[in-house]
């Protein structure tokens, strides 16, 4: 029995594994770590029968580790989480995972060699211990037993909570005010459920909207079936189905397939939206617009992603609001290979942000910027390299494909490409070669040694280069350059007055050009939610990304390089299971309630500018529009509101506005939250089922742009389940986001669940019979040839021992080997035993470049965006880089410096904590008790302001510095001064995470019982209240028209001291 | 074990000249990826090997100074302040590695500010018991309650050191501020339930512990101690595998192959409150030793 004697085990297991791995490793040439390994077990094999140190040490045992992912932030590093008699209590980091080793062992090193071998992990993911031992976390289903928001509940029987979500009724008739409040269950809004009756009114919606139908027209033929939409007389909203709204926070893959399955493939719902533009909105739509393709005359494909920088070979890198050493994809991910890189003279950083973040101060130069003027930075050093030529021409004459192969380039750009100047010198379209006679295909033109030329894009074999800066006019059509028009925008100001409008040296945007352009490929720039999180988010993406391009660094090692990961869905060969498979799904149809992805000008809504609320054509998972869009109708009111991992009152910025959508019933009829406390949000739920942490749960983590290695790291069950277990489908799980959602499909019949949901013989009654085969489609790889091998007798029998403490809810080795089958099943154990799937460090490297290449055009000029029209001033966006000054929802100034509110207020990342979910962390708090109100020495003393003053945060838009959370009740926004040198002055910032006012910190009522709260976690300040709300809006935060962002960074506060 | 050994004998011989051609490969493995990481050098640049090939190289050391008697192997600890970027993660590790309860941190990460704005640097400085070679807590203790042991570790007898006046004296000899009092305190109190993890069975000093019900440690003084339970089990210290700023290095000094004395060897680096005569087996490599260190140490 593991754990319960001091006499050493002499397993002649162990022996026979050392034997084997001789036998194989030899022979086969294995690595020579194994070897050394090898010979260490020899030696400690010997001190265990002596009675020695390491048979003492029990957390070294191979079979009391398992494999798994963090997730205490989003960057998902891998971890080995040490068990004692199946009680979790300590994490490390695994070094087969890249982001805790560089260069990672090799993925063929066994588990046993790497038992004693820990890679890096930041203080969060050690405190992960603490996150699953939260005394406060849920284990059964709560139901609200008073008004929302009240803190009082009620322990209900997770099968009852599911009968009353899907059948609806009367069901808070014991709340005063509520007594005769029908709530329609989910079998009434799960309303269209016919396939074929679905595709036939989804196609003519899309007639209607390209004005091929009219609405009489559709309601004529569809009278029968009018009944199923939102809105008849606006068929282009949808079916009711889409007034079930399901939004998430922090989800990451296999849930996510699971919470797509249930809302959109078998409820039929448009709405399942994500949080993205609280994260980094905007960085992820610009490059969503740089990566759109010219396919069929149209611009699609463009892929919600970013560029980072190849940090282990980068020889110089400017972060721009970013910081890798607290937040960003992550500390333990890229910190090493910075700061190795500095002390061994490789690496060279700068970095760009108001405040001194524990990057800025190991960086050779620091640049205090002025928040909202990023790219006005940018478009400096942009005047400075064009004017100076110091960008790589030939990357940039490159106008597709095959001259782009003929330099070795993986990637080229439309900086050549010919824009067409409208009459008010907007640029526009790309100028067509039919248009000037060029050609009858549908080419693009360039200019080169003065003459036109037509060209493909994708033309693989007649290389076309273009002039860089072209301003001309052909066949009486004005046309520039892309390039030429980044130069324009570059040039609306001289360099003195690019610095003075960042508050930076004009010597400092010179030094930053020089030493960029100063390393050919190896040098980046990278950004993150400082560039990003402003009303002109979208704008200062497109800048720092042009200077990317501008020395044509994409796809080369030091350079800008892209995720890859392993896919789990499956589909095709190799990949044993298609588990997006299903019958009887529904396409969802109709325009989201955060009306993504679609112009405004093509729905039957349009009435003009300004729209009532923004419309997003480049932008989706909007997280600020969910909500309020609910409270304000608009395009339609919803039915059903479920919310999985996360706080959107507490994330967002201005997150107050949502509470009193969320706590009026007739804005939100029903609420229903998958939580493992009751949070910031849930509190407002009707019910919440209680979850499983990351350390319990089957994920797929995905990767992110720095890491240049084909990845999948996996979350697997490692400690057991805290919430009670159900029965589902005939199973037994315990209470879980699959359990919420197994249940309810049970209780529906929905398509896709149960029996035969993914084919004959393919259920799906349990969380392993998705996970488990995808775990196998990672096991397969992409392609012929990826297998993984089989995993040996000695690691079969590691897999079993080391999974004995789980119980059978979650673990149970015949089923699952029964799940994916004899072939799969010695491959799934490979894989789990070593927490995901990794590619070795050279593998992710091809020569000077990388092996998984973004290999395509990268749009320096966007099309696209320049015909969409902003759906609040009815303007277009502009396609190229430009300063665009801070504004509201309409485009106007925000003057509320001249009301008295005159600092700007920022947020900052400590590497303590992550958004809402690491106050539970006590470890955390002894080393962090409190975040602070981080104010610049010269204002502290023009205010008056000393260490440890309480202050009040205030704005224009919350003069009284609360948080209205609900009822009459406030919770003040006051934090402790800390004065420092390195914040520049006129800004001040506050760290996000401290300042609750539930998650433990307060006093909550369950059954009649007062649960008391933690003071601990109620200290510091959460400031985001204060953030600005919209005036046009009212309540929204300021937005980000283009990208989505959610804003963070463009609010003036005023500080007042508290007694 | 008669014939076996023989046969055992072989087979190792086999092995070691496998290992050894397989060393000249691993080698050159990493010699290959050190040319990756650092073709067109800026002049001056170190020549050495990718940052996480070190802690393979420390559990090599590792192996190498736990084949010698204990009295042979010299462990020292080097901090490359240059690296740390004031995580914590090394704290927070220890805490958990050796279950330290409230009121008890084997290790902090101070930080200063130096500068005024624009010209402003954060100092982060890492600190933990120096296990010194003339440890002042050691007189000021009970008799026989610390003891200074072979290979450099400064151990304590908690079964000696559980008077809080005892801890009082100790810790107010000790100018590294290393020794803390265990008081009985436990995290998750004062919360709904007291968490399993909290009572678990740590090792410490070579036997199991576990804080509950009054028992030791709880009543006595702690400190850091290089994570002795670990090295016995052939692993580096919590607070070295941890480091996501690769700052922190352990080895045996008297070993001249061992990382450690290549990185004393090669970089200028000091010691903490050396004039006081305690012979710390601490090092600091630090970037400006004059300014960032005069803030605290005048």
């Amino acid at each position: 029995m593991r754990g319960d004697t001091l006499k050493p085990k002499k397993t002649n297991l162990l022996m026979t594994t050392r034997r084997e791995f001789l036998k194989t490793s030899a022979f086969l040439g294995g690595s020579a770590l194994l070897l050394r390994r090898i010979d260490r077990a020899f030696e400690l094999l010997k001190r265990a029968e002596a009675g020695e140190g390491s048979a003492l040490y029990e957390l070294s045992r191979p079979e009391n580790i398992l494999r798994t992912v963090c997730l205490q932030c989003n960057t998902g590093c891998g971890i080995k989480v040490k068990l004692l008699q199946g009680v979790a209590v300590k994490i490390d980091g695994n070094p087969q995972s890249p982001w805790t080793m560089t260069p990672h062992l090799p993925y063929a090193t066994s588990p046993f060699d790497t038992a004693r071998i820990d890679g890096a992990i930041c203080p969060k993911g050690q405190a992960g211990i603490q996150t699953v031992y939260d005394p406060y976390r849920l284990r059964v289903v709560l139901k609200r037993a008073g008004p929302r928001g009240s803190n009082r509940w009620r322990t209900i029987p997770f099968e009852q909570a599911v009968d009353e979500i899907v059948n609806g009724g009367y069901l808070f008739k014991d709340v005063p005010g509520e007594e005769n409040r029908y709530v329609q269950g989910l079998k009434e809004i799960w309303a269209l459920r016919d396939a074929k009756l679905a595709a036939a009114l989804a196609t003519d919606v899309a007639k209607v909207q390209k004005k091929e139908m009219t609405v009489a027209e559709f309601k004529n033929k569809h009278r029968e079936h009018l009944h199923l939409l939102i809105d008849p007389d606006h068929p282009d909203l949808g079916p009711k189905n889409n007034q079930f709204v399901f939004m998430w926070g922090r989800l990451k893959g296999g849930r996510g397939d699971l919470i797509r399955r249930f809302t959109q493939d078998a409820l039929g719902s448009v709405n399942a939206h994500g949080h993205t533009t609280v994260c980094q909105g905007s960085l992820y739509f610009t490059c969503k617009a740089m990566s759109e393709q010219y396919v069929r005359g149209e611009w699609s494909g463009g892929r919600k992603f970013y560029w980072q920088a190849d940090t282990a070979n980068a020889r110089f890198i400017i972060f721009v609001g970013a910081s890798p050493f607290e937040g960003n994809y992550g500390p333990p991910l890229r910190s090493s290979k910075i700061t190795d890189g500095m002390v061994s003279g490789r690496l060279k950083i700068a970095v760009v942000d108001p405040r001194l973040s524990k990057t800025a101060t190991k960086a050779w130069k620091w640049v205090p910027i002025r928040p909202g003027t990023e790219a006005a930075l940018a478009l400096g050093m942009i005047r400075w390299i064009i004017e100076n030529k110091r960008y790589d021409a030939r990357y940039l004459q490159n106008a597709n494909k095959a001259a782009a192969k003929v330099d070795g380039e993986p990637t080229w750009t439309n900086a050549t490409w010919l824009v067409k100047i409208g009459p008010d010198g907007r640029p526009g379209r790309f100028l067509r070669a039919k248009e000037v006679g060029l050609s009858e295909k549908d080419e693009f033109v360039v200019l080169r040694d003065g003459k036109p030329v037509a060209f493909d894009p994708y033309d693989e074999k007649t290389p076309v280069e273009g002039d860089l800066l072209v301003d001309t006019v052909i066949e009486g059509i004005r046309v520039k350059s892309g390039l030429q028009l980044l130069y324009e925008s570059s040039r609306t100001r001289t360099l003195a007055a690019w610095a003075r409008l960042c508050g930076v040296r004009e010597q400092d945007i010179v030094e930053l050009a020089w030493e960029f352009t100063n390393y050919g490929k190896q040098a980046a720039a990278d950004i993150h939610r400082g560039v990003s999180q402003h009303t002109n988010g979208f704008y200062n993406v497109l800048a720092w990304m042009s200077l990317n391009l501008l020395v044509g660094n994409f796809d080369w090692k030091g350079g800008m390089i892209k995720a890859t990961t392993y896919d789990i869905v499956g589909g095709r060969p190799p990949k044993p299971f298609h588990l997006g498979a299903m019958d009887g799904r529904l396409k969802p149809f109709g325009i989201s309630i955060i009306r993504h992805e679609v112009k405004y000008e093509e729905s039957t809504l349009f009435n003009g500018y300004p729209a009532k609320r923004p419309w997003y054509p480049l932008a989706s998972d909007i997280y600020q529009e969910i909500l309020p869009s609910a409270g304000d109708g608009y395009p339609y009111p919803i039915k059903a509101l479920f919310l999985y991992m996360g706080s959107p009152v507490y994330s967002l910025p201005a997150g107050h506005t949502n509470i009193e959508i969320l706590r009026d019933p007739s804005k939100i009829p029903l609420f229903v939250a998958c939580d493992i406390t009751v949070g910031e949000t849930s509190m407002y739920a009707d019910y919440i089922f209680p979850d499983l942490t990351y350390l319990e749960r089957w994920e797929f983590m995905g990767s992110h742009p720095s890491v240049a290695q084909k990845v999948q790291p996996i979350f697997s069950p490692v400690v057991s389940p805290i919430p009670k277990t159900v029965r589902v489908f005939g199973e037994e799980i315990p209470l879980s986001l699959e359990a919420l959602i197994l249940g309810i499909a049970e209780k529906m019949k929905l398509p896709g669940f149960g029996k035969d949901a993914f084919g004959p013989g393919l259920d799906l009654r349990r969380p392993e019979d998705l996970y488990l085969r995808m775990v196998a489609n990672v096991a397969a790889g992409d392609a012929p040839g990826e297998e993984v091998p089989d995993a040996d007798p000695a690691e079969v029998d590691l897999f079993l021992r080391s999974r004995a403490h789980l119980p059978k809810s979650v673990f149970d080795p015949d089923r699952w080997r029964r799940i994916v089958g004899d072939r799969w099943w010695p491959k799934v154990i490979y894989v789990l035993n070593r927490g995901g799937r990794f590619d070795d460090y050279e593998r992710g490297y091809d020569g000077e470049k990388v092996r998984h290449k973004y290999g395509t055009l990268i749009n320096l000029y966007s099309e696209k965006a320049a015909e969409i029209k902003n759906s609040m001033t009815g303007k277009p966006f502009l396609g190229v880089a430009t300063y665009v000054p801070i504004a509201d929802s309409l485009g106007r100034p925000i003057a509320d410096e001249a009301a008295g509110y005159t600092l700007n207020l920022i947020t900052h990342r400590e590497i303590f904590h992550t958004k809402s979910r690491t106050v539970a962390d006590y470890w955390l708090l002894s080393v962090y008790p409190e975040n602070f109100v981080v104010v610049s020495r010269r204002d502290a003393e023009e205010l008056g302001l000393r260490d440890g003053d309480l202050v009040r945060i205030t704005s224009a838009t919350n003069p009284e510095g609360v948080w209205p959370v609900g009822d009459g009740q406030k919770v003040p926004m006051v934090g402790k001064v800390k004065v420092v040198e390195g914040m520049r002055p006129g800004v001040v910032s506050f760290s996000l995470g401290n300042g609750h006012w539930a998650y433990g910190s307060t006093d909550i009522v369950v059954d009649g019982k007062v649960i008391k709260g933690d003071p601990r976690r109620r200290t510091g300040v959460h400031a985001n209240a204060a953030m600005r709300v919209d005036p046009y809006l009212k309540n929204t935060c300021l937005v980000d028209l283009a990208g989505g962002s959610a804003v963070f960074y463009d609010t003036r506060v005023k500080l007042v001291k508290v007694g | 074990m008669g014939d076996q050994s023989g046969a055992k004998a072989t087979r190792r011989k086999l092995l070691r000249s496998a290992i050894s051609a397989a060393a000249t490969l691993a080698v050159a493995e990493v010699g290959t990826l050190l040319k990756g990481a650092t073709s067109e050098r800026r002049a001056g640049a170190e020549e050495r090997l990718p940052a996480d090939n070190e802690v393979l190289r420390m559990h090599q050391d590792l192996e190498r100074a736990l084949r010698k008697p204990v009295e042979q192997r010299q462990w020292v600890m080097v901090i490359d302040t240059r690296k740390c970027i004031g995580c914590n993660a090394c704290v927070v590790a220890c805490i958990a590695e050796n279950g330290l309860p409230p009121g008890v941190s084997y290790r902090t990460v101070p930080e200063v500010e130096v500068g005024e704005y624009p010209a402003v640097k954060r100092v982060f400085m890492p600190t933990n018991c120096q296990q010194c070679d003339n440890p002042p807590c050691r007189k000021a203790a009970p008799p026989g309650a610390v003891r200074k042991r072979p290979d450099g570790i400064v151990a304590i007898d908690y079964t000696k050191f559980r008077s809080r006046k005892a801890f009082e004296a100790a810790a107010k000899a000790c100018p590294y501020r290393a020794l803390y009092f265990d008081d009985g305190r436990y995290w998750t109190q004062g919360t709904p339930r007291l968490q399993a993890y909290e009572t678990r069975p740590h090792v410490e000093y070579g036997r199991r512990w576990a804080r509950m019900e009054g028992q030791l440690p709880i009543g006595a003084g702690r400190k850091c101690h290089f994570c002795l339970q670990r090295l016995e089990a052939g692993m580096l210290p919590a607070c070295v595998t941890t480091c996501i700023g690769r700052a922190m290095y352990f080895g045996d000094l008297s070993d001249k192959r061992s990382l450690v004395a290549d990185l004393l060897r090669r970089n200028p680096h000091m010691q903490v409150n050396a004039n006081l005569g305690t012979r710390p087996r601490v090092y600091y490599i630090a970037e400006d030793v004059q300014k960032g260190c005069q803030v605290c140490h005048g």
